[in-house]
């Protein structure tokens, strides 16, 4: 077989007709996703307090842990380290009332999405 | 099939007017269901692919920059979206021996048996490694453009020429064993 022989086969090939609904059915998914509400996005300036709080709690814990291994005369060890680490910021946590911070996240967590579940149910 | 046409269309529904973009598939869901058809030789998927294209060019229709043709910057998105389809997604791989088809009650009608053949080649062309046959079916879709197949899959024409030759070539090497099993015997 012959280059044109195969030219000839492989472009003299019938064209397929679309189903009759083809142009209308890719409309509708336009049109239903044209109509679809944005996607909501992320609360950033609610969630914002609650981020800035962690922030802050994460700084004092770093200080303390800092301010600890300074004062102590010599090289504690690995266990004893974490121990006193541990309490450094189980205090450093009470000091700024981070059961409350992480109750307050919790709770706006939630609402977001319950909201989240909300709005999906009604679209 | 105008190219202001399709202009004025992109223009409306980059405007807002999502109804124009029908106007859009209309006019280019024939080549684009086609096209789709000879990457994977279904009906039923060709119609899928060819449907996410058109999604898939309505969602990117502000980055047609109209410095090439719409069709070109339409079958550039739709070839590589197929592409890509077919690698994720195979189409049931036919190997060499399934091509042919039995022939022995056809014997007596050489019309019937050419159309076979014919058919057989067709197939052939999907026991080719993906780069080569993705080339051959471009060019061969666009009545044998090196350059339009060539911007179809975003490659140097040089590049898509190589790759016919060497898709030639392989599928001429196939051929023999194809004929044989047609019992074909060329002129």
């Amino acid at each position: 077989m012959n280059d044109r022989e195969l030219d000839r086969i492989l472009s003299d090939e019938a064209d397929l007709v679309p189903s009759s609904g083809f142009a209308s059915g890719i409309m509708d998914v336009l049109r239903n996703e044209a109509s679809a509400p944005p996607p909501i996005p992320f609360p950033w300036k609610r969630a914002l307090p609650g981020i800035a709080a962690w922030a802050l709690a994460l700084a004092f814990l770093i200080v303390a842990v800092l301010r600890r291994s300074s004062e102590s005369p010599s090289p504690p060890s690995i266990l004893d380290n974490l121990g006193s680490t541990l309490a450094a910021a189980f205090r450093a946590a009470q000091a700024i009332g981070a059961g409350w911070i992480a109750a307050a996240l919790l709770l706006s967590y939630v609402s977001v999405k319950l909201t989240l579940l909300f709005i999906r149910d009604r679209a | 099939m105008s190219a202001s046409d399709d202009q004025a269309d992109v223009q409306k529904v980059l405007a807002g007017d999502i109804d124009a973009f029908e106007n859009i598939v209309r006019r280019w869901q024939g080549p684009l269901v086609n096209l789709a058809y000879r990457f994977c030789r279904d009906r039923g998927r060709a119609e899928e692919m060819a449907q996410e294209a058109f999604m898939r060019a309505y969602r990117a229709l502000g980055a047609w920059r109209g410095d090439a043709a719409f069709s070109t910057w339409l079958f550039a998105v739709a070839t590589n979206l197929y592409r890509s389809e077919i690698r994720r997604f195979p189409p049931r791989s036919i190997s060499i021996d399934e091509v042919a088809e039995p022939v022995d009650l056809r014997i007596e009608d050489p019309l019937r048996l050419a159309e076979d053949r014919d058919r057989a080649v067709r197939r052939a062309v999907f026991t080719l490694p993906p780069k080569y046959r993705e080339a051959l079916t471009l060019f061969y879709f666009h009545g044998m453009d090196v350059a339009a197949a060539a911007q179809s899959l975003g490659l140097p024409e040089g590049t898509v020429k190589a790759r016919l030759s060497r898709g030639r070539e392989l599928l001429r090497n196939k051929l023999p064993q194809l004929m044989a099993e047609l019992n074909w015997k060329e002129a």
